[in-house]
């Protein structure tokens, strides 16, 4: 459970941290107030997602199709998270920056049109939202602590919100690519081993696995960075 | 929805390099070997990632 509350927590944090940029260049030309609005109905539509999500999930009877539905989807959001961070790690695509993505929305001719500004932070909040949603909906479920993985997401947003209204500017310094990169290697770990358990497949060493599961692929992923940074340059996962 | 189904499966090299290596991880399942499901499909993956980052 302490593992799933973490990666949601940390999954939840980065997403926040790019709906906050959005909501923040919106709010400088509707106000805050509209601005928190869209952002509110859009997490309303989230907390609608994760009951209907949740419930849908928990009406399979079967458990090892639970499983199996559930690790297929953790193991596509692992790959392709791990994926991304070990390119933006080598320097194959840019690193994603704040300040590049506040100035580029601040530039855009949609964010000084009321409506137009309302939708752009509506569905930046929603689409941040919803890699929250799978991660809150597929860990709580086959953890059986779908609340405190909600809660682990609403502690992440309270803590960016906070750390945002003290900032007042889009919040660069966070680590974005390091928290993908555990995350990806987390979250697939979690999708391998519920994935080949659903299967009928044994794991020798049973939970524990996990850990052993993190380290491969934190250490594969970190060897994938060194191999595919140019001699030229620096690697910089971290 | 197209945000929702992105969110759900990612896009066609991320489903090809899932489902090729859990195809691999099914059929060592099925084989004299059953053991080695456990390396093979997390070796499938990290080479999906690794083929992913380089596209």
């Amino acid at each position: 459970m302490i593992a799933a509350v973490i990666t949601t927590f940390l999954t939840a944090s980065v997403e926040w941290v790019e709906a906050y940029t959005i909501i923040l260049a919106v709010a400088l030309s509707i106000g805050w107030r509209r601005a928190l609005g869209a952002a509110a109905t859009a997490l309303v539509v989230l907390a609608l997602l994760t009951g209907i999500g949740s419930f849908a999930l928990t009406r399979i009877g079967d458990f090892a199709i639970l499983q199996l539905i559930i690790g297929v989807f953790l193991t596509l959001f692992g790959v392709r998270w791990l994926g991304k961070a070990v390119a933006r790690g080598a320097g194959l695509k840019k690193l994603h920056d704040e300040d590049v993505a506040f100035a580029s929305l601040r530039a855009s001719k949609a964010i000084n049109e009321a409506r137009a500004a309302w939708f752009i932070a509506f569905n930046g909040m929603l689409l941040e939202g919803l890699e929250v949603w799978l991660i809150v909906v597929a860990l709580g479920v086959q953890t059986h602590h779908t609340l405190a993985a909600a809660g682990a997401a609403i502690l992440a947003l309270i803590v960016v919100a906070a750390a945002g209204a003290l900032a007042r500017k889009p919040l660069s310094h966070v680590p974005e690519n390091t928290i993908k990169f555990v995350v990806g290697a987390g979250i697939l770990s979690f999708g391998t081993f519920w994935v080949l358990e659903s299967l009928g497949y044994h794991w020798p060493l049973g939970d524990v696995t996990l850990l052993a599961l993190f380290g491969f692929y934190g250490l594969g992923g970190l060897l994938l960075v060194r191999l595919y940074t140019p001699k030229t340059a620096k690697a910089g996962v971290i | 929805m197209q945000g929702f189904i992105k969110t759900l499966f990612g896009d066609t090299s991320t489903l090809a390099v899932t489902a090729g290596a859990i195809f691999a991880a099914v059929l060592v399942l099925h084989s004299p070997v059953p053991a080695l499901a456990g390396a093979v499909l997390p070796l499938g993956l990290l080479a999906g990632a690794a083929y992913l980052a380089r596209r």
